[in-house]
């Protein structure tokens, strides 16, 4: 996956934007084989979320427990690291869900 | 006058027991949990940190302030865990809060209290009409290196305060500060150093014990206050037991500590901590209740500040998520899930 | 015009270590040119169809590469469509004859995935999706447990219907003697395997593989003795989103509907029609939900219908997957589409073996791009 300031700098606006959304999880998988960039934090949550402001997103489910994995459960966009990337690398920041 | 418009914090959902760090080591946890008045600590997730934190802080402060993000002119953040060593925290959480360009950015160290010295620093922006609205942010993801004492109290959060000079505004107003400094080197991590290190017993009365006091007694003559004049008082929390010793000697009741507590059951959080212990106490506060107010970094230093609150104080407390809602909004972890989302396997 | 295939060739599938990228191609394309009594200058041009040898390899400019194993000079092409590359590599193929402008082609997909270990593969195969999906660490198990988790939720179905899937997939490639794995498995075998990406386990899954196939098309009915012609009678290409969360529906892919609507309008057909199909299987979910969108179960039923045996050699009606599929067979991953097409014309020629379907006239391969972004639908008769 790319390492870039430039990509991580392009996409802070946007990113920016999308802080603090509200939705619900439509569809939920537990990731338990990851790519290469997200090894340390497997096993995780994928979740589809129909966002209250319209459309759709996918995202990593965080702060999570068993129970929280339900169609329908209202969930909250938050601001965490990607990844753990290189020691010299630049840090990327994402968005990812937070059940309510 | 300038003074506090609006605050929010944010302490992570993990918690992690000192019993079960007693029991990793062989120790006896109950004897630690008395020595230390601290039963759990807050942990950060796997991919949380001092900004990601500070951000979720910084939102909530600007929506009890009720202002638009880009009236921001000022941001100052403390940590001393900052995610990098050279890349500034304040300009991260000022593109990811909305602030726009138009303001005055610093990351500041001193080890505890960089935030309440970035405070300091605002009140100068706004006592000199540099500006109308400054924030601060006080967080941290403090490491603590395994079978070290400093594991058992450790811990991650995030404060946020608005400062302002518009009257109408304030909810508590900054009446008096002062600083006492001097170079004590009581904890300290070097640069490239996973872990802080420090010297034990000669963290307390040559270190927290002097500059806390000093500071208070300082502060006390310039505002020409009695501690009885007070309705609480919050102190830096590097445990249980200091604030509670240093509340006693200057003369506080329980009552007036109790509030501020919040070490008991979040641990350490830093830059957060006295930050945290008053942001607990704005939200139970009445109009026209003085705060005490003393914090302290290693190094070291304490900063000052006589809060007073005011009628607005009411109306935005019903703007927030209380500190003592998010303490009890928790799941507990295994030391070895703590080992692993603070980065330590 | 009619377009003729003249000859077919695959090589084994598998984990084929020994064998370097360019040695798996020249068998291949050269086993094709044999099948079809020419020579490497009887071609006009070649395709290729290849997803990852740019991106695990870091060899790109595959079309110069591959012909200088054929040994002559002639224009080469690659195409990529994650793993429709060799289906769009065909599609393009044709198209060139399509237009007179070259009258016989090579057709070849390969891939070789072996070399790199687990994590480096599942990072690769995630540039076939989006970004917003490769930074959600989604992973392509991942997204199409998504799938699988609303088809079971609408449908009721359950995860050993889909697990038949799997078991008959290596039912029929336990009768192909190129199938990367000729083993059979049961339901429970599939239940008790490691889950992947929850409700998908690893006999859910395609495994990795080493591949390469070939065909020679020509728009000429060439004198050359070709015994028993095999006709494409149609090619359509569709495409819809990317990413699986701006799809209108989670239990349908439109762009195999699109291609597959189009491609039975111009070949005339209905789906009832088809007497043997290879389809993308990348996971049993996949199957289940494509004998949907291809029209040979109702909305719902697919699974269920496999459950029943209805697309199972010697059994069903419209038989699925006879090589194995990608389950069984394997799935390198730009040379499935061309493998799908050799197997439907042995099927067609009566050349099956033991895996022979009954008396089959047309048949029908479909090949999928990422999670659903690209379909390239082809029909074949005899």
């Amino acid at each position: 996956m790319t390492t870039s300031p430039v990509k991580l700098w392009r996409r802070q606006k946007d990113v920016a934007s999308l802080i603090g959304k509200k939705g619900e999880i439509l569809l939920w998988t537990i990731i338990r084989v990851p790519a290469k960039s997200f090894v340390d934090q497997a096993p995780y949550p994928v979740v589809i979320v129909k966002m209250q402001h319209g459309g759709n997103m996918i995202g990593q489910l965080v702060d999570w427990q068993q129970k929280d994995l339900i169609i329908g459960k209202e969930v909250i966009s938050v601001l965490r690291r990607l990844r753990t990337e290189g020691k010299e690398d630049v840090i990327y920041y994402n968005i990812k869900f937070r059940p309510l | 006058m300038s003074g506090i418009i609006a605050y929010g914090t944010y302490i992570p959902k993990y918690r992690l027991k000192l019993s079960e760090i007693a029991h990793v080591w062989g120790k006896d946890a109950t004897e630690i949990e008395v020595g230390l008045r601290i039963t759990e600590k807050a942990v950060p997730g796997f991919d949380e940190d001092a900004v990601t934190m500070g951000i979720e802080a910084g939102k909530k402060a600007i929506s009890m302030a009720g202002i638009d993000p880009a009236s921001l002119q000022s941001v100052y953040f403390g940590s001393e865990s900052h995610p990098y060593a050279v890349n500034p925290s304040s300009t991260t959480l000022g593109e990811y809060l909305g602030v726009g360009n138009n303001y005055f950015a610093a990351d500041l160290e001193f080890a505890c209290k960089a935030a309440t010295a970035g405070m300091q620093a605002t009140l100068g922006l706004l006592n000199s009409n540099a500006i109308s609205y400054g924030l601060v942010v006080g967080s941290d993801t403090a490491q603590g290196k395994p079978h070290d004492a400093l594991e058992y109290t450790a811990a991650s959060g995030a404060c946020a305060y608005i400062l302002s000079n518009k009257e109408s505004e304030i909810i508590a107003s900054i009446l008096e500060m002062s600083s006492f400094s001097s170079d004590t080197p009581d904890f300290w991590r070097r640069d490239g150093a996973r872990y802080p290190s420090h010297f034990g017993r000669f963290t307390g009365q040559p270190a927290y014990f002097t500059h806390v006091l000093q500071e208070s007694k300082n502060l006390l003559a310039k505002s020409k206050l009695k501690p009885s004049d007070f309705s609480y008082c919050v102190f830096h929390m590097p445990n249980g037991k200091f604030p509670r010793n240093v509340a006693k000697k200057l003369g506080f009741t329980d009552k007036q500590l109790a509030p501020s507590l919040v070490v008991d059951k979040i641990g350490n959080p830093y830059s957060a901590s006295s930050l945290m212990g008053l942001a607990a106490v704005l939200d139970i506060s009445k109009p026209k209740q003085k705060i005490f107010f003393v914090s302290y970094g290693s190094g070291a230093g304490s900063d000052g500040f006589v809060f007073e609150t005011t009628k607005a104080i009411l109306q935005k407390q019903k703007n927030t998520t209380p500190v003592s809602k998010q303490i009890v909004d928790k799941i507990y972890i295994s030391y070895q899930a703590y080992l692993r989302q603070t980065h330590i396997i | 015009m009619s377009i003729n295939i003249l000859g077919t060739a695959t090589t084994r599938f598998g984990e084929l270590w020994k064998i370097s990228p360019r040695a798996l191609a020249k068998e291949a394309m050269i086993n094709a040119l044999n099948a079809s009594g020419l020579k490497a200058s009887d071609i006009d041009a070649l395709f290729v169809g290849n997803m990852l040898s740019g991106i695990l390899g870091n060899q790109a400019n595959l079309g110069s590469l591959l012909v200088e194993e054929l040994g002559v000079q002639v224009p080469a092409f690659r195409i990529e469509g994650a793993c429709a590359s060799g289906g769009l590599a065909l599609h393009n193929g044709i198209n060139s004859l399509l237009a007179y402008r070259y009258k016989t082609v090579l057709v070849l997909g390969i891939e070789k995935m072996t070399d790199h270990n687990q994590d480096e593969i599942t990072s690769a195969l995630m540039a076939a999706g989006s970004d917003d999906e490769r930074m959600a660490g989604a992973t392509f198990p991942g997204v199409y447990a998504l799938m699988a988790q609303a088809y079971m939720h609408k449908y009721k179905v359950t995860e050993e219907d889909l697990a038949s899937v799997s078991v008959k997939n290596h039912y029929h490639g336990s009768l192909n003697t190129k199938a990367q794995y000729q083993s059979l498995i049961t339901i429970n075998d599939v239940m008790k395997s490691a889950r992947i990406a929850d409700p998908l386990k690893l006999l859910d899954c395609s495994p990795i593989s080493d591949g390469a196939a070939a065909v020679v098309i020509s728009s000429e009915d060439n004198a050359r003795k070709i015994k028993k012609p095999v006709y494409i009678i149609a090619s359509e290409v569709a495409t819809d989103t990317l990413s699986l969360h701006d799809r209108k529906s989670f239990t349908s892919l439109s762009s195999v509907v699109n291609a597959s609507t189009k491609a039975y309008k111009k070949a005339g057909i209905k789906p009832s029609d088809i007497d043997v199909a290879e389809i993308h299987d990348c996971f049993s979910i996949s199957e289940a939900i494509a004998t949907e969108d291809l029209g040979f179960s109702k909305k719902g039923e697919g699974a269920k219908d496999i459950t029943k045996g209805k697309r199972t050699l010697f059994k069903g009606d419209i038989i699925c997957n006879p090589s194995g599929g990608l389950k069984s067979c394997g799935h390198p991953v730009g040379a499935t589409g061309i493998k799908q097409i050799v197997e439907i014309a042995e099927q067609l020629r009566g050349e099956g073996g033991m895996r022979q379907v009954e008396k089959a006239k047309i048949g029908l391969t479909h090949n999928v791009g990422g999670s659903g972004a690209v379909a390239a639908i082809h029909i074949l008769r005899i």
